[in-house]
């Protein structure tokens, strides 16, 4: 399936049944510059709509990240904690943020196609 | 409106990220600030800062009106040289850090941007009770900053062996058909063996392609004001308006070698006597021990959460891959090796005090 975005420039891509894998977008990344530090939830944690379930920190400055469903965490990606740029390299493969079991699968419906979240992206310019 | 320096179009066609710094639009980072800062301890790195101020003192008095202007002593600056000083206010505060470079005929002082204009004005209005003429040269020049290992060999492709004389801390001019006159000196902000360069606004971009060119064959890297502060702060030197303002004195800050109050009168030096023996914290540095980022403003506290002090300033060291940042500790903990706690967002995390620098450097103090 293909890959839907958040207005606050995180991803989703539905694995299998109702879980998840949740990112940052590749331009976000682009705009963050170097990444250097994530914190990300518990497995366990559950969060609201466009609660924020973290913090990216870039060399240039600190941003929430909000997960842009209501969901449980069911997996947090070890390796960009231990390895922060993979965020950089690989932002919407590899360096995925945290899997969740979604609530509501009708908020998928909310959120953006590839094709829109270009052109707000290319709106917000 | 933001100034742009005569670098600029070069900054929008590498497609650097620019920045608002001080009124000036600089570049932040041309590729990845970790990536550049990385670049110039292996081999070398090229910086516009065209931003810093560059005022020229001329006049028969003007040795005279140095010494009292500056913390260091002026009258130990030989032609060809240069050295570090402080402006102070009466109260010992500090106005700004320059450099101060002999050049025989006269003195110029390279000054930060953000105080230039402040700094120009507290010169004209002391240099009146003095024989000086005081200019501000600062628009008809570029400064460029090669730092590096490969600075040397670099600049001697790209001018010729004549550069290679300037040992550290030395100045003077170079002619050259292709860029003008150059006033070089050999030195810079990144605790690297290096070059600053002024050149005439009309042969900036000439001289700024060539070294490029030249320095293809060393890997250089453009470099942004975001590996320039990572890279200063790994060295350990206080950047003006972060670390220390008009409120900070020398001794806190750590710069009580490049005061002379047994030399000489300045302005400053009767209240530096005074604080001299009261000093109750020190700028010193931490290197984080749990992955954190301290940033400028949070609270460095102690085993019990009693504040210790405040971070200035915070990177990651791309070069340490670690986290490490300065601040003011209480004296008892301005000493290598005590336990601390930087609170980010509510928690405290562990960093360990650590004397400057961060890491060995390479360049080279003597001669």
């Amino acid at each position: 399936m293909a890959k839907l975005y958040s207005k606050s420039h995180e991803w989703v891509e539905v694995q299998e049944g109702s879980r998840a894998r949740v990112g940052v977008s590749d331009y976000a990344q682009k705009e963050l510059g170097d990444i250097v530090f994530l914190e990300l939830p518990d497995v366990g944690k559950e969060f609201h709509k466009a609660e924020q379930f973290g913090t990216i920190e870039s060399t240039k400055s600190v941003s929430d990240l909000f997960l842009p469903l209501a969901g449980k965490i069911v997996a947090v990606n070890q390796a960009v904690i231990d390895n922060p740029a993979l965020v950089n390299q690989d932002p919407e493969g590899e360096g995925w943020l945290v899997e969740i079991e979604i609530e509501d699968k009708t908020q998928l419906e909310e959120l953006l196609s590839p094709q829109d979240y270009r052109s707000f992206i290319a709106q917000e310019h | 409106m933001l100034f742009q320096t005569p670098l600029y179009p070069e900054h929008i066609n590498q497609g650097a990220k620019l920045v608002d710094f001080a009124g000036w639009s600089m570049p932040l980072e041309y590729t990845s600030m970790l990536k550049e800062a990385t670049q110039v301890r292996k081999m070398a790195g090229l910086f516009d800062v065209s931003h810093m101020g560059k005022i020229e003192i001329k006049g028969a008095q003007a040795e005279k009106f140095l010494q009292y202007l500056c913390s260091n002593d002026i009258a130990s600056l030989q032609r060809g040289r240069m050295q570090y000083n402080l402006l102070l206010n009466e109260r010992g505060g500090i106005i700004d850090d320059v450099m101060v470079y002999n050049l025989g005929s006269y003195f110029l002082l390279v000054v930060n941007a953000a105080c230039a204009s402040k700094d120009f004005s507290w010169l004209r209005v002391q240099g009146e009770k003095f024989e000086v003429a005081i200019e501000d040269k600062a628009s008809f020049y570029a400064l460029l900053a090669l730092q590096g290992k490969a600075a040397a060999p670099i600049l001697e492709q790209t001018l010729d062996s004549a550069v290679l004389t300037l040992s550290y801390m030395s100045c003077g001019v170079f002619y050259y058909s292709d860029f003008g006159s150059l006033l070089i000196s050999r030195s810079g902000y990144s605790g690297e063996d290096g070059f600053e360069i002024w050149v005439e606004n009309e042969f900036a971009r000439r001289l700024w392609q060539r070294l490029q060119e030249v320095g293809r064959n060393y890997h250089l890297a453009l470099c942004g004001l975001g590996a320039r502060d990572i890279l200063r702060l790994e060295a350990g030197y206080p950047l003006y308006g972060t670390d220390m303002d008009e409120e900070t004195n020398p001794y806190e800050a750590g710069l009580g070698w490049a005061v002379k109050l047994e030399y000489k009168d300045f302005i400053g030096r009767s209240s530096l006597e005074k604080l001299k023996r009261k000093i109750r914290r020190r700028r010193f540095g931490f290197v984080m021990k749990e992955r954190g980022f301290a940033r400028s403003g949070y609270p460095i506290l102690d085993a019990a959460g009693q504040e210790l002090g405040v971070v200035k300033s915070g990177v990651y060291s791309p070069n340490l891959a670690q986290f490490i940042g300065n601040g003011f500790l209480d004296s008892e903990y301005a000493v290598e090796g005590k336990e601390v706690f930087i609170k980010i967002r509510n928690k405290p995390y562990l960093a360990l005090t650590k004397k400057f620098p961060f890491l060995k450097l390479g360049v080279k103090k003597e001669g």
